[in-house]
């Protein structure tokens, strides 16, 4: 059963997200709106899952049974909050999940398959060296493995600030925590990561 | 101004200002604190570095058949009527009702069609119970009634006593 949204949004007349009223659509039958809220949302929640788990077979089942448990709730929908904070509470709450079934100690092995099979990158006139690759790909690896070496909840909150772009009360809510207790987690993360990319500046 | 750096509280103008989320007068006011301040300088240096490396780790596409692989669990989950019933529904929207009551009515109907008139209710028999002896029973009971046909012949006081 997927969890509820309880937050408040800070006063009863908070206006209605297009996105919360596409689902208030979905559970009065409407597939299509279900098929906006899919389109609209699947990049961003499968990236997010990849770069929690940096696997992507894994990221987009989790993805599927976060669209899953959002279209199996829309019969009890109610919008208490933005539509995004709760899907991105499910999404997090089946990636912290994943990474402490015992899968996170595969991660290492993970990251070694996957930086294999990296994304192309999108250059247009001139194709990048062999050794612009490869520093490139060196780049990468240090971004992966110090996100990695992230506590899971650091790394939750860094991913929903960073790649989001999502504003410290709705990490906060997302989380289940204080905004300050968000921002010690910011705090700390980068500091962390810092200490281990400023180097690349 | 006070250094940023010190409290963590104000270390966040810091953070704001490396993603650019700080307002202009404020931004200006710590950029002209960054330029006699060192640490607080580094800070924002390291912080700018960690954003684009963060930056260049791009996700890779969302597989093709993600959405058909979705919507087959969806439908998995769907329970097989409402799957056949899915073409009629538009028309049962519409046209529910009248079809619900004609169905009623076949149904009706055909209830009172296939009952034969007049024939009565099969009557319950009302002769006294008798218990009927299972076959495997039946040597027993032989046997018993046998055995005591001896034994009356083997009680002769018994008969001179009713003899007398």
């Amino acid at each position: 059963m997927p969890e509820r949204v309880k937050t408040d949004m800070g006063g009863a007349t908070a206006a209605l997200d297009y996105d919360a009223e596409l689902m208030l659509r979905v559970k009065e039958g409407d597939g299509a709106s279900f098929g906006l809220l899919l389109e609209k949302h699947r990049s961003p929640v499968v990236h997010f899952l990849y770069r929690m788990v940096q696997n992507h077979a894994v990221a987009e089942e989790l993805a599927q049974e976060v669209f899953l448990r959002v279209y199996r709730s829309r019969s009890s929908y109610e919008p208490t909050a933005k539509f995004t904070t709760w899907l991105f509470r499910i999404a997090t709450h089946l990636a912290l999940n994943s990474l402490r079934d015992g899968k996170n100690e595969r991660l290492q092995e993970r990251l070694d398959r996957d930086s294999v099979e990296l994304p192309a990158r999108q250059v247009s006139d001139n194709r990048p060296s062999v050794e612009q690759k490869m520093v490139y790909q060196v780049k990468l690896e240090e971004v992966r493995l110090a996100v990695a070496a992230l506590p899971e909840k650091q790394r939750a909150a860094v991913l929903m600030h960073k790649y989001e772009e999502m504003e410290y009360s709705q990490i906060a809510r997302v989380l289940r925590c204080s905004e300050s207790a968000v921002k010690s987690l910011l705090f700390r993360a980068y500091e962390t990561l810092r200490a281990r990319l400023a180097h690349m500046a | 101004m006070k250094c940023p750096i010190e409290t963590r509280e104000s270390a966040e103008l810091l953070l704001a200002y490396c993603t650019r989320e700080l307002d202009a007068e404020s931004t200006a006011m710590l950029e002209r604190h960054m330029e006699i301040c060192p640490a607080c300088r580094e800070f924002a240096l390291g912080q700018r570095a960690v954003w684009e490396a963060l930056d260049a780790w791009e996700a890779a596409p969302v597989t093709p058949d993600f959405d058909r692989r979705l919507y087959r669990r969806i439908d998995r989950e769907v329970p097989w009527w409402n799957l056949l019933m899915r073409p009629l529904r538009p028309v049962l929207l519409r046209q529910g009702l009248p079809i619900a009551a004609a169905a009623c009515l076949l149904v009706m109907a055909g209830v009172l069609l296939e009952r034969p008139a007049g024939a009565p209710p099969a009557a319950q028999p009302q002769s006294a119970q008798v218990e009927a002896l299972q076959p495997d029973q039946v040597e027993p009971a032989l046997d018993a009634m046998h055995m005591l046909g001896e034994f009356s012949n083997r009680m002769p006081g018994d008969a001179t006593d009713s003899k007398m």
